[in-house]
């Protein structure tokens, strides 16, 4: 395979060499008889230039062709899919075109299947997922590992109201409004924060784990076309792209702050966090010290210290 | 409606002021403003004639090309105390004004429009205009609109800011004298605070002698 590569990467620094010849061949050919070719024979010298990028021209073409022999080519030519092959053997050429198709889609699908195993090791590597199976346990497994799972989404809805009333109570310029949308499933809530005159927040709770966050500003609503009461939009993006933004920094909060053990916690926790942008406009970035960046205000708040960091200067 | 600040650019010695407002757009071009349209901000002033008796009283109807489908109004009435009377309405407004020509009198003369080119960069929205007075040029506005916010007093830093950096040292560091009056800092700003601060410049304009 490297061997291939070696020459493949010979083959296409050629065609590029050759390129800027001809590239430097039209650009003098623009140009003309310039200032550079002095006083006498000022012809005689632009002609000789131009023959020796044509000289040059050709050498590089001779060495494309030299470097694209060198490729090997894969072996076999056509893949062999066995007795299938008897299909290509139609009397009527035009008739159909299967086995070539075959072979086309078989080497597609086991591309597809290359891809796929480096993808799954790419996205394996990433621990901000909070489901409960883990693909890879071997079954004799299964049933400690269903013990401990994490059950923070079961908890009864008054434990959850308590710690939303708790936190309403403490955050003097944040409300809290509860809607209920499916008043038979006891599991689900639903709170529209409002924080200070700067911005509002649907967030969406499955028992005690936050599960979506939209975040707009202070005077965009989040009622429904239909007008149906008691029925929240939850899914259109603010006009602003600074709402937005603070939109994807609050599901990387929401995600960051996730803990099946101590499930108020991590709900407390991130609404301090979010209590932090009640200064989104007033805040200088604490690493560039200015207001703006790229016309934007700091729109990220650091999950620690609560400093307020423009995207780009963000540590 | 967001946070508008209506700034007026002088326009230097050796300039004219379309000059002027080609290097201002060039400035914000540089910055990654993208051209999104024109617009135009009128104001036509009616007096009233001895038929109202009492001292003559001027209202000015001003027109946003922001805000297409109202007509925003300004009754000055002398005293005493002097006080201004805003009202907001529908088109419909100008053809009553023009049903009460009896009354209130058009000074054709003294039209005042602002027209240029606004642009869009990130959630701010600028317009760079020039003013003109029955075709006579009068000097340069530069109105710089932060969308999201819509209190003056969180976000005049962040403005100040933004506009330094295409403005320069015209930019000065206290907010401008139309939001130290009445706490208006703190209040939720309105489009007709964008179409008083117009009605100022204007004023102003109208006060130096013809250019």
């Amino acid at each position: 395979m490297n061997v291939e590569l070696d020459a493949l990467n010979e083959a296409l620094k050629a065609v590029s060499s050759l390129r800027s010849c001809v590239g430097n061949f039209f650009l003098s050919l623009s140009q003309g008889v310039r200032s550079e070719h002095g006083e006498d024979h000022r012809e005689t010298k632009y002609i000789l230039e131009l023959q020796d990028l044509v000289a040059e021209i050709s050498s590089n073409m001779r060495k494309v062709e030299q470097t694209c022999s060198n490729i090997p080519l894969p072996p076999d030519g056509q893949i062999n899919l066995g007795n299938t092959a008897h299909l290509a053997h139609e009397t009527t050429q035009d008739r159909q075109a299967l086995y070539s198709e075959l072979v086309g889609s078989y080497k597609w699908t086991d591309k597809l299947h290359e891809i796929s195993n480096i993808t799954f090791g790419f996205l394996a590597q990433n621990v901000m997922k909070r489901s409960y199976n883990s693909y890879l346990n071997s079954s004799g497994m299964n049933a400690k590992r269903r013990r401990l799972t994490p059950s923070c989404h079961n908890m009864s809805i008054s434990s959850v109201e308590g710690v939303i009333t708790a936190i309403d109570r403490q955050y003097q310029d944040m409300n809290v409004n509860v809607y209920r949308p499916h008043p038979s499933n006891c599991h689900n809530l639903q709170i529209q924060v409002s924080l200070g005159r700067i911005l509002r927040a649907v967030i969406s709770f499955r028992g005690m784990m936050i599960e979506w966050v939209k975040v707009k500003a202070y005077n965009e609503e989040f009622q429904t076309d239909s007008g149906q009461l008691g029925q929240l939009d939850l899914w259109t993006n603010s006009r602003h792209h600074v709402f937005r933004k603070i939109t994807e920094n609050a599901n990387a909060a929401m995600l960051h702050f996730y803990s099946p053990t101590l499930p108020d916690l991590a709900v407390r926790s991130f609404m301090t966090w979010l209590h932090s942008f009640r200064s989104l406009f007033t805040d200088t970035c604490r690493r560039c010290g200015n207001h703006l960046l790229c016309a934007m205000p700091p729109t990220w708040r650091d999950f620690r210290t609560l400093e307020a960091f423009h995207e780009d200067c963000k540590p | 409606m967001g946070v508008t600040i209506l700034l007026s650019y002088p326009v230097p010695e050796n300039k004219t002021g379309p000059q002027t407002a080609e290097l201002l757009i060039k400035r914000i071009g540089a910055l990654g403003a993208v051209q999104s349209g024109q617009f135009l901000v009128d104001c036509e002033t009616f007096s009233s004639g001895p038929t109202m008796g009492g001292p003559p009283r001027t209202v000015h109807v001003l027109h946003n090309s922001e805000q297409p489908a109202a007509v925003f109004a300004l009754l000055e009435s002398p005293g005493p105390p002097p006080k201004t009377v805003p009202l907001v309405a529908d088109g419909l407004f100008d053809l009553l004004m023009l049903k009460m020509s009896s009354i209130y009198a058009s000074k054709k003369q003294t039209r005042m429009e602002a027209r240029g080119t606004r642009f869009e960069i990130a959630d701010f929205l600028v317009k760079i205009g020039t003013v003109t007075m029955s075709s006579n040029f009068k000097g340069v506005l530069v109105e710089v609109e932060y969308r999201p916010c819509f209190i003056a007093g969180n976000c005049w830093e962040l403005m100040r800011e933004f506009m330094q950096s295409f403005l320069g040292s015209v930019v000065q560091n206290t907010p401008p004298p139309y939001f130290q009056v009445h706490n208006r800092l703190n209040d939720v700003y309105q489009p007709l605070d964008t179409i008083q601060q117009y009605l100022d410049h204007f004023a102003s304009y109208r006060k130096v002698a013809g250019l």
